[in-house]
């Protein structure tokens, strides 16, 4: 080992660092051998035990007993600091899941209200295959009159008619089956209290040339056969009115 | 038999003394009021003590130990123990306070020979003759003086490793920079304690040149 090598070890040397125990024996050798090294070393250690002897001194020095006071009432007053993203983030999962469990109870309980209203129009199909009580019904669903319905032939009705069941599938078919003008008063009766009494529909066929006499146009090559209508009777038994269907 | 009363605050600050500090720094953050008490008795004289070291003084050391543990109150989140130890942090934290305290008050120049006002930290030692104790009290004033003479960059390498005994690698975590430069400013903070140390042996020692010995 030469001065320059030595004097890169030497602090390490003199501080008693770690350092490979060749390179070791090695910088003590040379500071045998060199007497400036070893005056280099000696300073070297002589630094070391005047650090050593300040940190030694120094050791015991501690802050000042009423500085901790004065940080646990700092430490008591302290603004708290509440994490603001991480809870309002939970806020929108909270929301969104009460969001999400609202729009699910409210598709449940509209199903629910609907359902009853289905099973009974089911049953109603199912007791009267004729086409005639339909039409009677769609009559009397026309005219909104509860008198009505009761003199209609008797059938299951169901508790509550929601609107939008009225134009259920089943019932446009029916209608579809059967194309009808709207009931004509008779001649001396008036359009107004048509609507304001009830009454029962009897189906009859007529001649043809009967359209003739409601203003309604006649196909010639069908004089002959005849047409069905249906006729209203009031609650006294006298006609009505009159609706052609073909 | 006698047996010890401890009051229930005591039994749980002894609980706690066995927690580390990344478990006291939790809680403290918690709201914890105990686990700041035991923390601050664990860490402050380690930072009063570098802070002093780096200022030679009393006021600025308390007024730094002060700042640091208020810090690490309201800002204590940011510690991260993958980068450190809470020991290395309060240091890292400290640096940054005496650097801009000193800054502030114009402290980085070099001291000249006259000693600071409240530099009362050095106490004799009675178990050797005044001679002696006189002799070794004025070697550790000077090596004082020749520390806090030196460059901050330096200075603060020495003080936290010869006086802290703080090894290469925390010393590099707390500066913020690479074990070789923490070595190499080693050296050349040593090399500048001698070459300040010297003249004021050798003129001690006239007569006598072959003793180089200043402590």
């Amino acid at each position: 080992m030469n001065c320059q090598r030595f004097e890169t070890v030497v602090s390490e040397l003199a501080r008693g660092q770690m350092m490979a125990a060749e390179q070791r024996s090695e910088a003590l050798a040379h500071s045998d051998e060199c007497d400036g090294c070893a005056a280099r070393l000696g300073d070297e250690q002589m630094l070391t035990l005047g650090l050593q002897s300040l940190a030694s001194e120094m050791e015991s020095l501690e802050a000042p007993r009423e500085l901790e006071a004065k940080l646990l009432e700092a430490f008591r007053t302290r603004p708290v600091v509440v994490p603001i993203a991480k809870r309002s983030t939970s806020r929108y999962w909270l929301a969104a899941i009460a969001a999400m469990l609202l729009i699910a109870i409210s598709v449940v309980v509209f199903r629910w209200s609907n359902r009853p209203a289905d099973e009974p129009r089911q049953a109603v199909k199912q007791e009267q295959p004729q086409p005639k009580p339909d039409v009677s019904n769609q009559f009397a669903r026309d005219i909104r009159k509860p008198d009505v319905e009761d003199s209609l032939p008797q059938r299951p009705k169901p508790k509550r008619i929601h609107p939008v069941t009225l134009r259920r599938p089943e019932v446009a078919n029916h209608v579809t089956k059967e194309i009808a003008t709207d009931f004509i008063p008779l001649s001396y009766m008036s359009a107004a209290s048509l609507q304001q009494e009830g009454g029962q529909i009897i189906r009859v066929q007529l001649p043809r040339s009967a359209l003739a006499n409601f203003g309604l146009p006649v196909n010639m090559d069908r004089y002959n056969e005849k047409v069905k209508a249906d006729v209203l009777y009031g609650v006294d038994g006298m006609a009505r009115a009159i609706r052609f269907v073909q | 038999m006698r047996i010890p009363v401890t009051t229930g605050l005591h039994r749980r600050m002894k609980l706690k003394s066995d927690v580390n500090d990344n478990d006291l720094l939790r809680l403290m953050l918690a709201g914890d009021e105990e686990a700041l008490s035991v923390l601050y008795r664990r860490r402050q004289g380690s930072v009063y003590r570098f802070a002093l070291q780096m200022s030679g003084s009393r006021s600025i050391a308390e007024d730094v130990t002060q700042e640091v543990f208020l810090f690490l109150m309201r800002e204590g989140h940011v510690f991260d123990d993958a980068k450190g130890t809470v020991g290395a942090f309060l240091l890292g934290v400290a640096r940054v306070h005496v650097r801009r305290r000193l800054r502030a008050e114009h402290r980085l120049e070099p001291l000249g020979d006259e000693s600071d006002d409240d530099d009362v930290f050095m106490q004799s030692t009675s178990d050797i003759c005044p001679l002696e104790d006189l002799t070794r009290a004025e070697t550790i004033e000077s090596v004082r003086k020749a520390v806090l003479s030196l460059p901050p960059k330096y200075r603060e390498v020495v003080v936290l490793c010869e006086l802290q005994d703080v090894s290469y690698g925390e010393t590099a975590e707390i500066l913020g920079c690479a074990i070789g430069t923490v070595r190499s400013r080693l050296h050349r903070g040593r090399a500048l304690l001698l070459a300040k140390l010297r003249p004021a042996a050798d003129v001690e020692e006239t007569g006598a040149a072959t003793v180089r010995c200043f402590a």
